[in-house]
């Protein structure tokens, strides 16, 4: 047969091959068979054949739990019954329900295994592993909230068969509870936004004895249920299956957000196939992905299992408090059934299917209705963010590694020759001995007293990496100690575990053992981490726990921890133990000297906000990995761990010029904003990059700092309501349905801040989506924007990060640059002020020392801006305490030196002076008021000179 | 532009800060060399922007007027205009166009009891003591947060000029040493100029010893073909080889197919095992570093990268395909032609006739290997087997040639002696070839896990102190110049020339290059390497001292070379 010519079939092929490519990052994909697919993991196979069935057998499909109404028992807030489970063998299994009505307006579903809770069962093996459910991951997750409603009450008017609870804030809330099948409804104001189980696919696979069949006899497809393999490695399940499984409806939402960490958007993607969509559930199973892929539900090194739904003017959400390896599948089917009018706009149903290993079930929803008041009210329960130490907010520089300490003082000494700021100097796993922590090589940083004191002389820090394998060698005073206190992890046997990791041979601290609280302790003292000064602070880092040689990198599922709960039980807490211990270490190294710790964590669950910071992992250098930066941080942010951010540059390979300049023009705009690298890439410190990139980025970091005031703001009111300190569209404009799903854009905290990373290459114009009809403002030039719902042009050269400020806002700012933000500490303030449609503005700021606890007492500034009716003011939001008075005795030099107002009103063109009154002061005094005219297109602007008003002072300024 | 009138109208309240010990008083921060701007007691002119005046009271009055930021010499007001800075449109209101040129290199210390110096304005008031650029503790003068910087001139400034005095001498000694070093160069210089002079003697008689032993050769050769002609018949010369020949060709065909079997056999072993290890270098993860693994794939990427030569060349093994064949008249050597054959002519000359039968690979190796070829036809006794009659003529004969073979290898040695003699002398030394001086040797630095080692003008090593391999950071090749990053008096970051000496081409890298250096030198009195970089994977830079590149002395000008400021 002769060649036949390219037909348009070839042609189809090779665009469909080229677009493949654009997906696919060249040479670097995750190894995808060192990780599970839900085919491959037993339970999730088993939840989702569930949900497969129920989906088949449709309308006749009936969930086999029922709610004995004869065990049903209300009080004081609390729902009690026992949930009936019928088998496929008509035997009867007893789950006892609790549902409890929070005073916070949340409410909580448990769900546990009578038999298993009275020990009542067998375990294989002779394994040691504890009989009941596992029921602590409360304990390190909750720190509040809990306090049960006093107002909740019966609904007297309620159908049979069904038991009603009035609840919430303003007892608007209702739980409707079906008795058989069960069910709860979860209302506000009379409308349905959560149902739970309304898919029937509630399941809690029952403790059973293992029943030798004859081949082909079994009852049911049993594969999975004694004994699983992966990867070479054999999972002994010493309890058989014992997977719990729940269906959570959000009728009428089109999007859901949340349960980080995955690399992919903001907006959910629906699991089950389809264009666009995922084909497997997303996983949480913190685990060291190495090059880790992008679009992917694929898990990765931390899990939040908090999902948000949102619609037009409504939030609702749900938390899933279990520990062990869990799936969410998501589908959204059309509520209504016009398949014509399936637009961006159109009403959805958001299935969701959420299942986990072991445990129980134990899920808080929560009605909203803001976004606001999620993120309050998940706060209360988890804990809010760490009001950070003031240097942990500024710019960090990292590197796989600085290798001797005199490479860490000359690193320092560039950054002020090229009159670069940084605060932090970090530095990986090389500066130890032998990889054994708590140690410094002697070859190579034989002097790390007289480095950190080098750093100390401009207030610098130094992160360390301590991870949690100890080397196992005898020499090793650590694996010694671990060793002789049994502090480690033991394998199922309840020996010592041993596996492979960065020293070779190691063992695992369990900090879910108390006693290894005060060990770990001890090992952070100045005098046991000998070379350790006050400015060392901790890098915990291979916490999932990475084990290399480990199922899916990490332990063995039946390893056992404290208390003979097994690894499976526990998995997704292990990271957020030694991040607690480390925290509880870094509190008082010295006796008297109480410091607010910071630690970089990489493996983390929800509470890890209270203690530490997170980066993103092992990311590369590639426009997409920088592109998917931004939805990862935005969703950190909503889900609770706000203090998020990746690594500036890439991890892997070596970023070309223009794409490092672009992620510091990003990076700035991550709550964390460190830069780090490979041990194998090309140094990149910003002064080593050439002109002219060598100052955009100075440009960029500088930015940052002299927004500190600003993102410090932000980070302390995330510290009280627990909200974002970079926000996506949504959040900000919960009633513009077009902006839902944005998430390449940014705001920081309040302060109208609207930022517009570029994330691609050779891309000088960008737009910017403006949702409501305010004006914003370039935040250089003064451009004006205006147009409500739409994407406006802006341009976008290289040495320009596309930043607007949105009318009606007062911002914070100190603009003189200084090596470290703590030498910014006595620098006066400058105010941008923009009007909104009303003419007024308004802003705040919250100042304190930035490093100990006395805020806790009053000390700190916390300021309200208001402009209003030609006068701007400062009013005081704080409360006085036992430091209140020294404090502002300390700040009583800092003022405001400048306040620029753009686009003020026409008749101050004719005005030269205003009139300043401080409190306290017996007479007003006056300032120069300077008005400047710019070309059309921009906006004027004027500036108050030098109105040197106290910032911790109240104040007003009439114009 | 628009002037902001107000500026005149009002006396902006504030405190001018001026240093009050000065009775012609310049105000705080301000260096003699600019006190001429600040005369005007009653208005002041930004420097850089003439065209805006302040009233003088608004100098140092901690608030930045002036576009230039000349008006706040004492204070860190105006620290952020600067091309770092991410400055909007309101920092310098109405001059947000025009270029920033800022007036003022930095906060003037008087530093009385030691020397003057800038320090940066973005240090003014940070609460940070600057004792090295400002000793007086001036930096701070208005106390942020209760920091209190004593004059700390006076030991500062002792400890100085102890120091200085030291430098002082430091550098005298580096130029005399500088002197000695030239004085060396400038032997060597002259020993290989007379070395010359006595080698182009030595070629001369050589080129009369050369023309004596032609002449001598060519009077043997004239007798011996006499001898050779009247030796009659050569006939049974060619036939007697081709016989013998063919008998080995046989043998080392068969010889041939063997050691091509057992090739084939190895080569697909290779093949199995390149598999193995390509497969390893895919699936290993390197972030688990493990150094085992990690030393295995690079080890097998370096050898991967290397050009193992075209092993799969078909033309080759066709032609080996055809050695194989046995030979007849279409192919190979058609031995029954020679064996009929007379021969009227020379051994080598039957070698290259022999050679037009053959396959062109076999003729490039023969060519190749002609030498050891003729060697081994002699030795087995197959060139020269008939020859036992001529032997006396022959070896008068072979004296001959062999006496002028040496005396023009000797001639050749000498020649070469002479070009290299000359390239020697015309090489870069430096000016005035000072690194003669210093060539070869050597001088280390322990630093980190390694000892680093430079030769100069030879190459630069890395020893693993830990006890281990040493490694080649380069072999020298140039003498260069490298622009090196300074600052100014005034903290501005410019850019110095400063002789280098490059190393290039060490031990390769894995995931990079050959390993190369780059010895940038400093004046000092000791050789010695001050610090080692690794500026980026595998391309390593040295700070070396020597005395050879001290300015001064007499070779003229070497002081380094400064460019423009960035």
């Amino acid at each position: 047969m002769a060649r036949s010519r390219p037909t348009s079939r070839w042609t189809l092929f090779l665009s469909f091959v080229v677009l493949i490519a654009c997906f696919v990052v060249p040479g670097v994909t995750v190894k995808h068979e060192n990780f599970k697919t839900c085919q491959q993991s037993g339970f999730c196979k088993r939840n989702r054949a569930l949900a497969d069935n129920a989906s088949a057998q449709g309308a006749s499909w009936s969930s086999p739990y029922e709610l004995d109404p004869a065990t049903i028992h209300f009080k004081d807030g609390q729902l009690n019954g026992i949930l009936i489970k019928t088998t496929s063998t008509h035997e009867k299994i007893r789950m006892p329900l609790t549902v409890s009505f929070l005073e916070s307006g949340a409410a909580r579903i448990i769900v546990d295994e009578e038999k298993r809770l009275k020990g009542d069962i067998e375990v294989r093996h002779d394994s040691r592993a504890n009989k009941k459910r596992y029921d602590e991951t409360e304990k390190w997750v909750l720190v509040g909230g809990l306090e049960v409603s006093k107002s909740a009450t019966l609904n007297a008017q309620t159908e049979t068969g069904f038991t009603n609870v009035l609840y919430g804030p303003e007892g608007n809330f209702q739980a409707i509870i079906r008795h058989a099948p069960f069910e709860v409804e979860f209302q506000r104001d009379g409308e349905t936004h959560v149902q739970i189980n309304h898919q029937g696919l509630l399941n809690m696979e029952h403790w059973r004895p293992k029943v030798e069949h004859q081949e082909g006899e079994a009852p049911e497809e049993e594969s999975t249920w004694w004994e699983e393999s992966f990867g070479g490695n054999t999972d002994s399940k010493p309890r058989g299956p014992e997977s719990v499984g729940l269906d959570v409806t959000f009728p009428g939402y089109n999007h859901v957000f949340g349960i980080p960490e995955h690399a992919d958007s903001l907006s959910l993607r629906e699991t089950r196939g389809g264009p666009g969509n995922h084909e497997q559930p997303y996983r949480l199973y913190n685990s060291d992905v190495f090059e880790y892929e992008l679009n992917s539900p694929m898990t990765l090194y931390g899990a939040i299992p908090f999902m948000q739904a949102h619609r037009k003017d409504s939030t609702v959400g749900v938390f899933w408090l279990n520990a062990a390896e869990t799936w969410i599948d998501i589908v959204k089917e059309a509520a209504n059934s016009n398949p014509l009018s399936m637009s961006a706009h159109s009403k959805s149903n958001t299935k969701t299917h959420w299942f986990s290993e072991a445990g129980r079930i134990d899920l808080f929803v929560f009605l909203g209705p803001t976004p606001q008041d999620i993120s309050k009210t998940y706060g209360e329960l988890t804990g809010y963010t760490q009001l950070p130490q003031h240097f942990a907010i500024a710019y960090h520089q990292c590197r796989w590694n600085y290798v001797t300490d005199e490479d860490v003082k000359e690193v320092d000494a560039k950054f002020d020759k090229y009159q670069i700021p940084y605060d932090v100097i970090w530095l990986d796993l090389e500066y130890t001995d032998d990889r054994k922590y708590f140690t410094w090589d002697p070859l190579t940083f034989p002097n790390p007293k007289g480095m950190q004191e080098k750093l100390d002389e401009s207030e610098r820090k130094l992160v360390v990496l301590i991870d949690p394998h100890i080397k196992n060698k005898d020499d090793y005073f650590v694996s010694q100690e671990l060793k002789s206190k049994n502090l480690a992890v033991l394998n199922k046997d309840g020996e010592i575990y041993d596996g492979w990791c960065w020293p070779g041979s190691s063992n695992w601290v369990d900090c879910f053992n108390p006693a290894a609280l005060p060990w770990w302790n001890s090992l952070h003292k100045f005098d046991k981490f000998k070379g350790s000064l006050s400015n060392l602070f901790i890098w915990n880092d291979m916490n999932e726990p990475s084990v290399f040689n480990g199922p899916e990198t990490t332990m063995p599922k039946d390893n056992l921890h404290f208390g003979d709960w097994e690894h499976r039980d526990v998995h997704n807490v292990n990271g957020i133990t030694l991040v607690n211990a480390t925290y509880q270490a870094m509190l008082e190294r010295k006796k008297g000297e109480v410091r607010r710790p910071f630690i970089l964590t990489r493996s983390y669950y929800a509470g890890a906000q209270r203690m530490s910071a997170m980066w993103t992992g092992d990311n590369q250098a590639t426009w997409e990995h920088l592109g998917a930066s931004l939805p990862m941080v935005l969703t950190n942010g909503i889900a609770g761990f706000p203090f998020a951010g990746a690594d500036v540059g890439g991890f892997f390979h070596n970023p070309e010029k223009d794409l490092l300049t672009r992620w510091y023009q990003a990076g700035i705009w991550y709550p964390f904003f460190r830069a780090h690298a490979h041990i194998d890439t090309r140094r990149r410190e910003p002064y080593l990059i050439s002109e002219p990139h060598r100052t955009i980025i100075s440009q960029a970091i500088r930015l940052r700092y002299q927004l500190l005031p600003a993102w410090y703001t932000a980070f302390h009111e995330a510290s009280v309501n627990g909200t974002p300190i970079v926000r996506p569209q949504y959040y900000v404009f919960p009633d513009n349905e077009a902006g839902f799903a944005i998430d390449d854009q940014l705001y920081l905290g309040d302060t109208g801040l609207l930022a517009k990373p570029v994330v691609t290459q050779d891309t000088f114009t960008t737009t910017i989506y403006i949702a409501d009809d305010e004006k914003y403002y370039d935040y250089f030039d003064f451009t004006v924007y205006q147009g409500a719902g739409k994407r406006h042009t802006v341009p976008a050269p290289e040495d320009k990060i596309p930043l607007l400020i949105q009318g009606g806002h007062i911002v914070p700012r100190r603009d003189r640059p200084r090596r470290s933000s703590a030498l910014m500490r006595w620098d006066p303030y400058t105010l941008i002020l923009t009007l909104n449609k009303n003419g007024e503005a308004e802003g705040s700021l919250y100042v304190d020392d930035g490093e100990t606890f006395d805020y806790e007492r009053g000390a700190y500034i916390h300021r309200q801006f208001q402009y209003r009716d030609s006068v701007l003011s400062s009013e005081n939001l704080g409360t006085k305490g036992a430091k209140t008075a020294e404090y502002l005795k300390t700040m009583a030099g800092v003022t405001v030196e400048r306040v620029i107002i753009i686009d003020p009103p026409k008749e101050w063109k004719d005005k030269s002076t205003v009139v300043i009154v401080e409190d306290g002061a017996k007479t007003g005094s006056t300032a120069v008021l300077e008005y400047y005219e710019q070309e059309s297109g921009k906006a004027p602007y004027a500036v108050v000179k030098s109105p040197n008003v106290g910032i911790g002072k109240t104040w007003r300024i009439e114009f | 532009m628009r002037l902001p009138q107000s500026l005149f109208l009002l006396a902006v309240a504030g405190s001018t800060a001026r240093a009050s010990s000065d009775k012609i008083s310049r105000p705080r921060g301000v260096a003699p060399e600019y006190a001429k701007f600040y005369q005007d007691q009653e208005t002041f002119t930004c420097i850089s922007n003439p065209s805006v005046k302040i009233p003088f009271s608004a100098v140092n009055d901690d608030f930045c007027d002036c576009p230039d930021g000349s008006d706040e010499p004492g204070t860190s007001a105006c620290s952020h205009l600067s091309r770092n800075s991410p400055l909007t449109v309101a920092e310098r209101p109405g001059y947000s166009d025009v270029d920033l040129a800022v007036a003022l290199p930095g906060f003037y210390c008087k530093n009385k009891g030691h020397k003057p110096s800038f320090v940066p304005f973005q240090r003014v008031n940070d609460g940070i003591c600057d004792y090295e650029l400002c000793c007086d503790g001036s930096d701070e003068w208005a106390r942020p947060g209760g920091t209190k910087c004593e004059d700390r001139c006076k030991e500062i400034g002792k400890k100085w000029r102890k120091e200085e005095e030291q430098r002082q001498k430091s550098r005298t000694a580096a130029l005399k040493k500088k002197k000695d070093l030239l004085v060396d160069a400038g032997r060597q210089v002259k020993e290989i100029e007379d070395h010359v002079i006595r080698l182009e003697a030595e070629i001369k008689g050589s080129e009369v010893k050369v023309e004596g032993l032609e002449a001598e050769l060519k009077k043997v050769e004239d007798e011996e073909r006499k001898v050779v002609r009247s030796s009659g018949k050569g006939k049974g010369k060619v036939n007697a080889l081709a016989g013998v020949a063919k008998g080995r060709v046989e043998e080392l065909r068969d010889a041939l197919s063997v050691v091509r079997g057992q090739r084939d056999e190895a080569r697909s072993r290779l093949k199995e095992l390149e598999d193995i290890l390509s497969k390893f270098k895919v699936e290993y993860n390197p972030n688990f570093n493990d150094e085992g693994v990690k030393r295995a794939v690079r080890g097998w990427e370096d050898y991967a990268a290397r050009e193992l030569g075209n092993d799969e060349d078909t033309a080759e093994e066709r032609d080996l395909d055809e050695i194989a064949k046995a030979d007849d008249e279409n192919s190979g050597i058609d031995w029954a032609h020679w064996e009929n054959t007379e021969d009227g002519c020379n051994e080598s000359d039957i070698l290259y006739k022999l050679a037009a039968w053959l396959p062109p690979t076999l003729v490039k190796f023969l060519e190749d290997q002609f030498f050891s070829l003729k060697a081994f036809l002699e030795s087995s006794g197959v060139v020269s087997k008939t020859e036992e009659g001529s032997t006396s003529e022959s070896k008068a004969l072979t004296e001959a040639r062999n006496a002028l073979k040496s005396e023009e290898d000797t001639l050749k040695d000498l020649k070469n002696k002479l070009r290299d003699q000359h390239a020697d002398l015309e090489k870069d030394y430096g000016t005035a070839g000072i690194f003669r001086a210093l060539k070869g040797q050597c001088i280390k630095l322990d630093a980190g896990e390694y000892t680093y080692e430079h030769c100069f003008l030879e190459d630069t090593k890395q020893l693993q102190r830990k006890g281990g391999s040493s490694m080649s950071m380069g072999k020298f090749v140039r003498i260069g110049y490298t622009s090196v990053e300074e600052l100014n008096e005034a903290g501005d970051v410019i850019s110095i020339e400063k002789i280098s000496l490059e190393y290039e081409n060490g031990q390769h890298c894995w995931n990079g290059p050959n390993r190369s250096t780059k010895v940038v030198l400093e004046c000092g009195e000791q050789n010695e390497i001050l610090k080692t970089a690794e500026d980026e994977k595998c391309v390593y830079s040295m700070l070396v001292t020597t005395p050879a590149v001290c300015p001064g002395g007499d070779e003229g000008d070497s002081a380094p070379r400064s460019k423009d400021e960035l």
